[in-house]
């Protein structure tokens, strides 16, 4: 799905400059939020096709963001890919709980990002 | 200054005298151990309007509406405070809201809640808090509290939206910076932006009917005092309003200390870690299928059967009955139309899915048996032939289709899945255990074969067997939220399910740490 159009949330400016340029490498669109309230206008505002959601935000955190999104019926087929410096188990069991469709541990291997956003949006398409 | 005929003490005579009346025409009914706190009220504004004795003092209340008003403004006087029993908010933020809001279909963004009996405000506001803090209008949501009473002074109060230390004790700094301002007297007022979503109205929980705007399309009813202020009779009727006016699935939530046992069997008891809320059943469907349509708006709950105990089971029996119920509706509402003419086994096929979604369980079982006609070893017929069966109580029948289906071929897990349903009806767990069982060893994402046999660990308390396999349940369904187990999800969204297996874990992980 060349083109797609992924919002990537991170507090941090050069996190999120390194997310965009990989994801850019990949053939696809970005829009950045930089807090948890910001990502759910961008959401809203934008519809995109996949969101990469920090843990750690500031206003709202990542896990509430990942929450109201997939207990939405006009948001929750947006795959959501959590991004935590937290251990495996943990990020796991709270992916379980918030609805994420995937999570990688912080920092991200530019391959392993890649191939989670093409699988889940291959997923989407059918 | 005090009339010295008045400072005497109430006689418990006198005290019921003025009891009665206030509960005659306000429905509030205090206790005796409320006789030194209306002595006080009574005392204080009989000596404001110059009466020298209580006596008259009940003639002036018989004869003049505003100063009943006035009195009842005093007694009402609650005392509360901002995110008073934190728990039930953070139930309500982290539970019931993304519950609720997952269960809007997509063009409502609407989330309603009243704070039924809000005295001055502090409830409603905290509410209004709660949502602000969610982050709900990032995506579209329109929040709306509604906080209602009986005292004016109280309504005034919560309008003006200006609090002492002493409804801040709950409050933690952060909140108090984002949502206060400080008022040159050292008080705090809420902000416009929480103000914003709250609206005040006066209303009186005994008058009935309530008016049209408060009947109906409410999420969430806050009434934390109902079983206190008003006797048994007014107060199963408020409740029942309440139930009336809430939406399928929405909660009620009362005082902490409060419990609906004797006064409404129509409500499900829900514990969110250890906060106990009420919610109005849903009509939902486990193990069936049949017309969304041809439901009745406000059909109260079945009651549970007496015999069991195990939330699951009884939820599985109000699921088949419902079913059961809708599917007469669905018959008697729709025209039973023109049998089209035979477009071979596929076609056949097709329109026996459909009548399956419409709830034609009569129709489905004519057409697959002339399914079969024509191709006596179609396995998906006899499939079909058996959850029609299965669903209506037909076991025998059902047990003979799924015997057919697994003869032509033995590793259909949807098969199992229905003889482990059947097994499960019957009150065999043993042999449900063991269909289950087969089930996930042919398709280990079955999920609801999961999840069936986790309900039937937690019935046998078997708490860490019946954790391993809501966890197994919660793990298809994010593997495979499309697998074949969704079409026996009987319209029963995954993100209920999600949700259904999530509270028996933590439920079964609780009990197993305990036990």
């Amino acid at each position: 799905m060349a083109g797609a159009r992924i919002l990537a949330v991170d507090d941090s400016p050069t996190i999120l400059e390194m997310i965009k340029a990989i994801l850019e490498a990949g053939g696809y669109e970005v829009i950045t939020a930089v807090d948890g309230a910001e990502a759910l206008e961008t959401a809203r505002a934008e519809k995109p096709d996949l969101i990469l959601l920090d843990v750690m935000l500031p206003k709202l955190d990542g896990y509430r963001v990942c929450r109201l999104l997939k207990f939405d019926q006009n948001y929750k087929s947006i795959p959501i890919i959590m991004l935590t410096a937290k251990t495996e188990e943990q990020a796991m069991a709270t992916g379980i709980r918030t609805g994420a469709n995937q999570y990688l541990t912080k920092p991200v291997d530019p391959d392993t990002l890649l191939g989670a956003v093409a699988e889940e949006l291959a997923k989407v398409q059918g | 200054m005090l009339n010295e005929h008045l400072a005497k003490d109430l006689s418990l005579e006198e005290f019921r005298r003025f009891r009665d009346l206030l509960h005659r025409h306000s429905g509030i009914y205090l206790e005796e151990s409320k006789l030194d706190s209306l002595r006080i009220s009574l005392v204080t504004r009989a000596t404001r309007l110059g009466y020298t004795s209580l006596n008259d003092y009940y003639g002036a209340l018989e004869r003049d509406d505003h100063e009943f008003n006035e009195l009842l403004n005093l007694v009402t006087i609650n005392e509360t405070s901002f995110f008073r029993f934190p728990q039930q908010f953070e139930a309500l933020r982290e539970r019931v809201l993304p519950e609720i809001m997952a269960d809007k279909p997509a063009s409502s963004r609407n989330l309603r809640i009243w704070s039924a009996g809000c005295s001055t405000g502090e409830e409603p506001y905290s509410v209004s808090m709660s949502l602000l803090d969610m982050g709900v209008e990032g995506l579209g949501w329109r929040p709306q509290v509604l906080g209602t009473d009986v005292s004016t002074k109280a309504l005034a109060h919560a309008k003006a939206g200006v609090y002492g230390k002493r409804s801040m004790m709950n409050v933690p700094p952060d909140v108090v910076s984002r949502f206060y301002e400080a008022t040159p007297s050292g008080a705090y007022r809420i902000n416009d932006r929480v103000r914003s979503l709250v609206d005040f109205g006066y209303h009186n929980l005994i008058k009935e009917p309530y008016p049209l705007s408060l009947m109906g399309n409410w999420d969430v009813i806050f009434c934390r005092n109902v079983t206190i202020y008003f006797r048994l009779e007014s107060t199963r009727r408020v409740v029942r309003n309440f139930f009336d006016s809430l939406n399928e699935g929405g909660y009620l939530f009362i005082g902490h200390s409060e419990t609906l046992t004797s006064i409404s069997e129509d409500f499900e008891a829900i514990d969110m870690g250890g906060v106990f809320l009420y919610r109005k059943p849903k009509s939902r469907r486990l193990f069936s299928f049949g017309a969304q349509a041809a439901r009745p708006q406000t059909s109260p709950a079945p009651r549970p059967a007496p015999a069991s105990t195990d939330p699951a089971e009884r939820a599985a029996k109000r699921a088949a009955r419902a079913a059961a119920a809708e599917a007469r509706a669905a018959a008697a509402a729709t025209p039973a139309p023109e049998t089209p003419e035979d477009e071979g086994v596929g076609g056949m096929f097709e329109q026996a899915r459909t009548r399956l979604k419409e709830g034609r369980p009569a129709e489905v079982i004519e057409l697959v048996e002339r399914i079969l006609v024509e191709d006596p070893n179609n396995a998906d017929a006899h499939l079909l032939s058996a959850y029609v069966h299965a669903d209506s109580g037909e076991y025998d029948d059902a047990l003979a289709a799924c015997q057919r289906a697994l003869a032509i071929n033995p590793l259909l897990p949807a098969a199992r899945y229905i003889l482990g349903i059947i097994y499960q009806r019957q009150g065999d767990a043993l042999r449900a255990v063991s269909e289950f069982k087969k089930t996930i060893y042919i398709d280990a994402d079955f999920a609801l074969a999961h999840l069936n046999l986790a309900n039937i660990y937690k019935a046998q308390r078997k708490w860490a067997a019946a954790a391993k396999e809501y966890e197994n349940a919660l793990r298809a369904m994010y593997k495979s939220p499309n697998g074949a187990w969704m079409e026996f999800a009987g319209g029963f969204q995954a993100d209920l399910l999600v949700k259904t297996c999530e509270r028996s874990l933590i439920e079964c992980r609780k009990a197993a740490e305990a036990g």
